[in-house]
């Protein structure tokens, strides 16, 4: 099959399976996965071995976006509206599955500790998408549903921020053995993430400078995809760390004009068909030979990351004194794990060929349990908490 | 020519507190319904609604913290099904709904400017602010064409 045809196959197909799941109430995400998965080379075999070697170029560019996208998250306003509660659970959810998975893999699974450290990095992360869906479905409302909502809302950016950390320190780490090592792990990385925040910031300062040349919503669209593109690029030429880079450049951009908010609306005319791609080439890329292969990795993975996301919330929710039926079940609502687990395992899968294949397949099969999972116990967690409208639902 | 000189100067305005009931009534006999500001006490511009708004008084648990969130699914609210119990024209208020993060322009802006803002954010009106941020009055489409025509000599 050629390169285009592949890609129009993958467009028409993901759109009619995310319909098909829709009906089985799993998010688009699910479907866009699971597509990859039954045409990629290990099942049905229907993609272009360009595409598939094109997932790493795809993830950085949708990553950037990504990492674009959350950067306005952090502005005074939106730590104003999420709240303390959110901000201290979301904190420790994420940081707590890092610490433990990282732990597990080195003392357990005795795995160096760089791909352990990437691998409890990409443990942080959680899936919105499935949270947001069931909470819709159920019309839950509530402080409990609030405070999910908001702890899912930022938690990829704490994610994006762990991992471009991690990734810093494992590629020092594996490339830098010497005499000097502390001190070349900590230079090498502090290079990398002070370098990519300069650039970030640079960038946004330039782009809101000529911003005024720009007259049409076209021409906007064009500017800012041109922006993020050459942020990616650059970061990628310096080695620095692609998702701060992008992630700094988003927050610069809006701290330094409320109206340059029209960026961040811009870009969703175009990403929907990018992520679709995104996710099918992540599930193509799944090579179901080694699935045998990790089978105490992904027990230990999931046994580790359940207990942080889980042991993190209530203790954050401890700190800011919320309510005994919050804590208790909010972990349950941060289970889910898909798009930016698997940007970053992408990540790791191009920038470590010798164990990124073990790390990426690890995230895809968990992902996918996970994502059947996931919305099954943050259900439980909304009924359990008592704010989800099951009989409602039921009537209809 | 500046964006004050063709300006409406008188507009109707809402506060945060105006219920849902009190908005769709001021606005019954209307033909449209408007972009309309939201001020406070010394008349600083807060907010805006416009239609689209309104329809966020369908879904009043989805928040806007959400709006960063990459991978969500488009939810389309089909508003002939919902059910809608009489008490939230009184339970919604303008502060539920309004837009908070929205363009305003300057009085003094010229009405080329304001033009090419309008084609540029896709939007037919906007809110007239002076220095402070007080509502000094809108700016519609019309009013920037219909001045060109008077310039013109057709009116």
């Amino acid at each position: 099959m050629n390169t285009i045809l592949g890609l129009g196959f993958i467009l028409l197909a993901g759109l009619f399976s995310a319909r098909l799941i829709n009906k089985l109430r799993f998010p688009a995400v699910t479907a866009y996965l699971l597509l990859g998965i039954f045409i990629g080379p290990s099942i049905l075999n229907l993609t272009s071995q360009e595409l598939i070697n094109s997932s790493g170029f795809i993830s950085n560019i949708v990553l950037g976006l990504i990492a674009f996208g959350l950067g306005q998250s952090f502005t005074r306003e939106f730590f104003r509206n999420i709240g303390r509660p959110v901000l201290w659970i979301s904190i420790l959810e994420a940081v707590l599955p890092w610490v433990l998975v990282t732990l597990s893999f080195v003392f357990i699974l005795k795995q160096p500790f760089y791909v352990a450290l990437l691998f409890g990095a990409i443990a942080s992360a959680t899936a919105p998408a499935a949270t947001v869906m069931v909470v819709r479905e159920y019309k839950a409302k509530g402080r409990f549903t609030d405070i999910l909502l908001g702890v899912v809302a930022i938690d990829d950016a704490w994610c994006l921020i762990i991992f471009a950390l991690s990734l810093a320190i494992s590629k020092a780490v594996a490339f830098h053995t010497s005499n000097t090592f502390v001190f070349k792990v900590i230079f090498h990385s502090l290079i990398e993430i002070i370098g990519a925040l300069m650039l970030g910031g640079l960038i946004a300062c330039f782009a809101t400078l000529f911003s005024k040349f720009i007259r049409t919503q076209t021409e906007l669209l064009i500017y800012t995809l041109g922006f993020i593109l050459l942020t990616t690029g650059l970061a990628i030429l310096l080695h620095l760390s692609v998702l701060l880079a992008n992630m700094f450049l988003g927050t610069v951009l809006i701290n330094i004009n409320k109206s340059n908010l029209e960026f961040f609306d811009v870009l969703k005319l175009i990403d929907s068909p990018l992520y679709l791609l995104f996710f099918v080439l992540a599930g193509a890329n799944l090579e179901i030979g080694l699935l045998k292969g990790i089978g105490i990795t992904g027990i230990i993975y999931i046994f580790f990351r359940t207990t942080g996301k889980t042991v993190g919330s209530v203790w954050g929710g401890y700190i800011v004194k919320v309510e005994k039926n919050i804590r208790r079940y909010l972990g349950l609502g941060l289970l889910p794990q898909a798009g930016v687990a698997l940007g970053c395992a992408l990540i790791a899968k191009n920038d470590f060929p010798k164990v990124g294949s073990m790390i990426f397949t690890t995230i895809v099969a968990t992902t996918v349990i996970y994502e059947l999972v996931g919305p099954l116990c943050t259900k439980y967690a909304l009924q359990k908490a008592g704010e989800a409208l099951i009989e409602h639902h039921q009537n209809i | 020519m500046q964006v004050k000189e063709v300006m409406s100067k008188e507009v109707i305005t809402v506060k945060r507190s105006t219920t849902l009931r009190q908005l769709l009534e001021i606005f019954a006999k209307f033909h449209m319904f408007p972009l309309i500001p939201v001020i406070e006490e010394n008349n600083r511009l807060v907010g805006i609604i416009s239609f689209r708004n309104l329809i966020n008084a369908f879904r009043p648990h989805e928040l806007e913290v959400l709006k960063t969130v990459p991978f969500l699914d488009e939810k389309k609210e089909d508003i002939f099904k919902i059910d809608l119990t009489e008490e939230i024209g009184n339970l919604v208020v303008v502060e539920d709904i309004m837009e908070k993060n929205f363009i305003s322009i300057q009085e003094e802006t010229s009405l080329e400017e304001a033009f090419s803002l309008m084609e540029l954010h896709l939007k037919e009106e906007f809110p007239v602010v002076d220095k402070r941020g007080r509502l000094m009055g809108m700016i519609g489409i019309f009013d920037i064409i219909r001045e060109v025509f008077h310039q013109k000599g057709v009116i």
